[in-house]
C-alpha cells in the first residue's frame, strides 16, 4: 500500500467518523473503520446498521442452543 | 480469493461484535472474552441478521442520501450542522482513487440508520426500524418459533434474487407509471380546459367528459376534483363547438345579425378566460415563495387552488353553456328574449355579466328599432326584427303592409311599445310611399334630439329601456302629428268625409231632390236600356243648378256615377248609385269595404228618398182643389158616395203612410246620420295618430249601418221595410190610376153634358186608342153611370187590398221594432207610435 493511498484512506475514515459524529450515531473511530471495510466488501449497509443496533442496545438473550460458531456464513457472496 | 474475502468478513464481523459489545453498558468494564457463551451468541446472531439481507431497499446513489441527511438535520433546526456535514461530504465524496472509500454511498447510508436508530431509540419511540419491517419481524418470530427461521433463510438462499429484483422493478414501474405527481395533473386540467387532451386526462366520448384515465392510480380524492375542475373543458368545448358551427354556417344559412353579435360576444368572454388560463399556466410553473427554507416548497397551482381559481370562470363558462343550449335553435329577436330570462338574476356577478353579453347581443336589434323609427327602413336581412313587412298595393299599405312578429319580440320590450314602434315606422313609410311627404325626416331629427340620442349608429343599447321608450315616444308623437297634419291639411280629409255624407248620403237636400227629379223618368226604364254617360250628364246638370256648384271642384270631380251591375228585370231604379272616389293616401281611409258600405247606406237612402218622392208626387195629383165636388153633382147619389167613399180611403191610406215615411225619413237624417257625424267630428279632433282616426271613422260608419237597420242583426226588419217601400210605390201607381179615372169621369160627365154628335164623334176617333174608356162614348147617361160605379168599386176593392196588407206589415214592422238592441230604434217607434195609434190598434202590441 503506497503512502499516497494510506494517506487518502485515513483522510476518508476522518472525514466519516467527522460525519458520523455530526450525526450522533455514537460509534467510535475504530468500529467505524470496520464498518467501512465491511460497506466496502459489498456487506449490505442495511444489516450492518442492524446489527449495529441490536449489539449495542442489548445482548442477546442467553440462546438454549448450543453455540455452534461453526455457522460459517457459507452464503455470503 | 473467496475464500480470503470470507475469512476477512468473518474476521471483520468478530471484531466489530467485539467492539460493540465491549462499548455496551452491561458489559462494565471487564473485557470480553472472545471465547464466552455470550460472544459467541452474538456472533452468530450477527451473522444471522448479516445473511438476511443482500441487497439495500434503496437504489445506490449517495449524493441523493447526502441530500437526504442535510434535510434531516435542516428540518432538526441544526442548519449549521447541515452545513459542516454537506461540507465534509462534498470532500468524502472528491477522495477517489487507491485507499478511498469505494462503497461510498453504503457507508453515508450506514451512517444515516444508525444515526436514525439510536434518535428512534432515545425518543422511545418502538418502532423503532421503519426501514426494516421484516428483520425486526424476522427476529421476533425466529425467537418465538424456531421454523421461521427455515423460510427466511430460504428466501434468501434464492441465488439470483430473482424474485426481489422482479418485484422490484415491478415497483419501480408502477411508481413511474403511476404515481402521478400533482404537477402534472395540474397541468393535464389546464389543457383540458382548453379543450385539449392533456396527458393523463383526455376526452371520453362515452363519457361525454375529460376524464382522468384509469390506469393513472390517484387517491379517489383527486379524481373527484380533477373530474370536478374538467367540467369547465367540457363547457368550453360546448360554447367553443357552438361559435364554430355558427360561424362556418355563416355565409351559406343565414345565422342572423343576433346570432353574430352573440357568437362576438361569446368569443370575447373566451378570449378573458384564455387570458386567465394562460396567467393560471404561467403561475404553474412557479414555486410558492415562502421565508422559510423549507425545501418541501412545492409548485404554486395545487388541485385545490385551481378549483378557487375556477369559481369564478366556472359560474360563467356554465351561463355561457346554457344560453348556447338555448339559442341553438333561436334567432334574432326570439334569441334576445331568451338571453334576456336568464339575465334576472340576483347574483351580481351573473347579473352583470348577462348585462354585458345582452348590451352586445341586443345591439343590432336596437339598431333596427332605431333606423326603423326614425328613418322607416327596415334593415333586417335576415328576418330577425319584431317588425315584418311585406309589398303590398299602396292603399293597403297601412292596414296589411306591416305587422308585428310575436315570436321575435324579446320580452324586455312590451307589447304597447312594440305597437308604438311598429306605428311609427309604419307611419313613415306611409308618408313616404302615399303621402309623398318629404317634411317626415326633420320631424325625425327634431324627435331624436329630442329624446337625447342622435340619429347615429350604435346610440342604443340592451337595459336603456327608458332611452328606448323615450326616444320612440317622441318619433311616434311627432311622425303621428306630421301624419295627421298631412292627412288633414294637405289632403282634406274632414272635408272629404262632409262630402261623402252630403253627396253619399243624401245630406245636399236640394241637390238629391234636383237629381232625383231628373234622372227619375230615365231610371223607369228598364235597366240595360239606361245609358251611363246620360245619367253623368244628369248628375252634372244636377250639380250645377243646385248648391252643390259652389263646392271645391276637386270634390265635385270625384262624384261619379255607378251602374251596378243587373239582371233582366231590373228597372234603372234598381241599379243606380253614386260613387266617390277617394284616391290614394284617402283610400286608406275608404277602403273598398268601407267604399261598398257607403253604397249600401246610399242604396237604402236612395229608395227612402224615391218613396218620398213618389208620396209627393201622389198628393201633387190628389190634392183636393183638382177635384171639384160640384163637378160631380150630376152623378147619381150611390156613384157619387162610393166616390167620395174612395177617395176619402186613398186619402187616408196616403196620410197612413206619409206620415211613416216621414218619420222613418227624420229619423234617418237627425238621429241617425247627424248625431253619428257630430260624433265623428269631435273624434276626429282627439285622434292622436292615424289608427285612432281610422277607429272613429269605423266607428262612425258602423253606428250608422247599425242604427239605419242596414246591420246583421236587423236583416228581417230591413226586409220587411223594404217590401213596404215596395207596398208604397204600388199604392202610388193605384193612386195615379185612380185619379187619372177620376179626372176622365169627370171630363166625360161635363161632356155628356154637352150632347154634341160631332164632338162625340171625335170622342170615338179618340177613344179608339184605348178600348176601356172608348168604350164609355156613345153609351148612354145609364151606362157611364154604371161604368163609373164599377170603376170605382174595383179601385176600392184595390185600396182595401193595399190598406190591408200595408197596416198588417206596418204592425209587423213595429211588432219587431222593440226586439232590435240599439237603443236609437227607441226613438223611432217612438216616433210612429206618438198616439198610441198602433198599439192599441195592434192586439198583438
Amino acid at each position: 500500500m503506497d503512502p499516497e493511498a494510506a494517506r487518502t484512506a485515513r483522510e476518508s475514515l476522518d472525514l466519516a467518523f467527522h460525519m458520523s459524529n455530526i450525526l450522533d450515531t455514537g460509534l467510535d473511530r475504530h468500529t467505524l473503520s470496520v464498518l467501512i471495510a465491511l460497506c466496502d466488501l459489498g456487506l449490505n449497509p442495511e444489516s450492518l446498521a442492524a446489527v449495529v443496533k441490536e449489539l449495542r442496545t442489548e445482548p442477546p438473550p442467553p440462546s438454549s442452543a448450543t453455540p455452534t460458531t461453526s455457522t460459517a456464513p457459507s452464503f455470503l457472496p | 480469493m473467496e475464500e480470503e474475502d470470507h475469512q476477512k468478513v468473518s474476521d471483520l464481523i468478530k471484531e466489530l461484535v467485539l467492539r460493540l459489545l465491549s462499548q455496551n453498558p452491561t458489559s462494565d468494564s471487564q473485557p470480553i472474552d472472545p471465547n464466552s457463551t455470550d460472544f459467541a451468541n452474538s456472533l452468530r446472531y450477527a451473522f444471522r441478521i448479516l445473511s438476511s439481507r443482500m441487497t439495500p431497499s434503496i437504489a445506490p446513489d449517495s449524493a441523493a442520501i447526502a441530500e437526504s441527511i442535510k434535510r434531516r438535520l435542516a428540518t432538526q433546526g441544526k442548519s449549521s450542522e447541515a452545513l459542516t456535514f454537506a461540507d465534509l461530504y462534498s470532500k468524502f465524496a472528491s477522495k477517489t482513487g487507491p485507499g478511498s472509500v469505494n462503497n461510498k454511498w453504503a457507508v453515508l447510508y450506514l451512517l444515516k440508520i444508525i444515526a436514525h436508530d439510536k434518535n428512534s431509540a432515545r425518543t422511545q419511540l418502538l418502532d423503532s426500524s421503519v426501514l426494516l419491517p421484516n428483520l425486526s419481524d424476522s427476529r421476533v418470530s425466529s425467537r418465538k418459533q424456531k421454523g421461521w427461521e427455515n423460510g427466511v433463510l430460504l428466501v434468501s438462499k434464492d441465488p439470483e434474487n430473482r424474485r426481489e429484483i422482479a418485484f422490484r422493478e415491478f415497483v419501480n414501474f408502477v411508481k413511474e407509471e403511476n404515481e402521478v405527481r400533482e404537477e402534472v395533473l395540474v397541468r393535464d386540467v389546464l389543457y383540458a380546459c382548453q379543450g385539449i387532451d392533456g396527458k393523463y386526462v383526455k376526452f371520453d366520448k362515452t363519457a361525454d367528459g375529460y376524464v382522468l384515465s384509469d390506469l393513472v392510480k390517484v387517491p379517489r380524492a383527486t379524481r373527484i376534483m380533477v373530474r370536478k375542475l374538467c367540467e369547465l373543458g367540457w363547457l368550453f368545448r360546448k360554447v367553443k363547438g357552438y361559435i364554430s358551427e355558427s360561424m362556418d354556417r355563416f355565409p351559406a344559412e343565414d345565422v342572423g345579425t343576433v346570432g353574430q353579435a352573440f357568437c362576438a360576444a361569446l368569443q370575447d368572454e373566451l378570449s378573458d378566460y384564455y387570458k386567465l388560463l394562460a396567467v393560471l399556466e404561467a403561475q404553474s410553473m412557479n414555486p410558492i415563495p415562502l421565508v422559510s427554507e423549507k425545501v418541501s416548497s412545492e409548485n404554486y397551482l395545487s388541485l385545490r387552488r385551481l378549483s378557487v381559481w375556477f369559481a369564478e370562470p366556472m359560474v360563467k363558462m356554465r351561463l355561457m353553456a346554457v344560453l348556447v343550449d338555448k339559442c341553438r335553435v333561436l334567432r334574432g329577436g326570439a334569441m334576445a328574449g331568451a338571453i334576456h330570462l336568464h339575465a334576472q338574476h340576483g347574483d351580481p356577478l351573473v347579473h352583470e355579466f348577462m348585462r354585458r353579453l345582452l348590451r352586445r347581443v341586443c345591439s343590432p336589434l336596437f339598431e333596427m328599432v332605431r333606423s326603423w323609427v326614425l328613418e322607416g327602413e327596415l334593415e333586417d336581412i335576415f328576418a330577425e326584427f319584431f317588425v315584418v313587412g311585406q309589398p303590398v298595393k299602396a292603399e293597403s299599405l297601412w292596414r296589411d303592409g306591416y305587422r308585428l312578429h310575436a315570436g321575435m319580440l324579446p320580452s324586455f320590450i312590451s307589447q304597447s311599445l312594440a305597437q308604438r314602434i311598429l306605428r311609427t315606422g309604419k307611419s313613415i313609410n306611409f308618408l313616404r310611399v302615399c303621402c309623398e311627404d318629404r317634411g317626415w325626416a326633420d320631424t325625425a331629427t327634431e324627435a331624436a334630439a329630442a329624446a337625447g340620442t342622435t340619429t347615429r349608429r350604435g346610440s342604443l343599447g340592451y337595459g336603456e329601456t327608458d332611452a328606448l321608450e323615450s326616444l320612440v315616444d317622441e318619433a311616434a308623437k311627432r311622425i303621428d302629428k306630421h301624419l295627421l297634419d298631412v292627412i288633414h291639411i294637405q289632403y282634406k280629409f274632414k272635408e272629404h268625409c262632409l262630402a261623402i255624407k252630403r253627396y253619399l248620403l243624401l245630406g245636399q237636400g236640394d241637390f238629391v231632390q234636383y237629381l232625383m227629379d231628373i234622372v227619375g223618368p230615365e231610371l223607369s226604364e228598364p235597366a240595360n236600356t239606361i245609358s251611363t254617360f246620360k245619367l253623368a250628364g244628369l248628375l252634372e246638370t244636377a250639380i250645377r243648378s243646385s248648391n252643390a256648384q259652389y263646392d271645391d271642384p276637386d270634390i265635385l270631380d270625384r262624384l261619379r256615377v255607378k251602374m251596378m251591375p243587373h239582371g233582366t228585370g231590373d228597372r234603372g231604379w234598381d241599379v243606380f248609385s253614386l260613387e266617390y272616389d277617394a284616391r290614394v293616401p284617402l283610400d286608406t281611409v275608404f277602403t273598398e269595404s268601407v267604399m261598398a258600405r257607403y253604397l249600401k247606406i246610399f242604396n237604402f237612402l236612395w229608395k227612402l228618398r224615391r218613396v218620398e218622392h213618389g208620396l209627393i208626387g201622389a198628393w201633387k195629383t190628389m190634392k183636393p182643389n183638382c177635384i171639384t165636388s160640384h163637378s160631380f153633382t150630376k152623378l147619381q147619389q150611390a156613384v157619387k158616395l162610393q166616390l167620395l167613399s174612395t177617395l176619402r180611403r186613398c186619402q187616408v191610406l196616403w196620410v197612413d203612410m206619409n206620415h211613416f215615411v216621414t218619420n222613418l225619413q227624420y229619423y234617418i237624417m237627425f238621429e241617425v246620420l247627424e248625431v253619428s257625424w257630430s260624433n265623428f267630428l269631435s273624434e276626429m279632433e282627439v285622434a292622436k295618430d292615424l289608427d285612432d282616426l281610422l277607429a272613429a271613422h269605423e266607428k262612425y260608419l258602423h253606428s250608422i249601418v247599425e242604427k239605419s237597420l242596414l246591420g246583421e242583426r236587423s236583416q228581417t226588419l230591413c226586409k220587411s221595410l223594404f217590401v213596404l217601400f215596395d207596398l208604397i210605390l204600388r199604392f202610388r201607381s193605384h193612386a195615379d190610376r185612380l185619379y187619372e179615372g177620376i179626372h176622365e169621369l169627370q171630363a166625360r160627365t161635363m161632356e155628356s153634358s154637352l150632347p154634341s154628335r160631332d164632338k162625340s164623334k171625335s170622342r170615338r176617333q179618340l177613344g179608339d186608342k184605348s178600348s176601356d174608356p172608348g168604350s164609355w162614348i156613345g153609351e148612354g147617361r145609364k151606362a157611364l153611370t154604371q161604368r163609373a160605379g164599377e170603376f170605382l168599386r174595383n179601385m176600392g176593392l184595390d185600396l182595401d187590398a193595399i190598406a190591408k196588407e200595408y197596416s198588417s206589415l206596418l204592425e209587423g214592422f213595429i211588432s219587431q221594432l222593440p226586439v232590435q238592441q240599439h237603443v236609437d230604434l227607441k226613438f223611432l217607434l217612438f216616433r210612429l207610435d206618438f198616439t198610441e195609434f198602433y198599439t192599441r190598434s195592434g192586439p198583438s202590441l
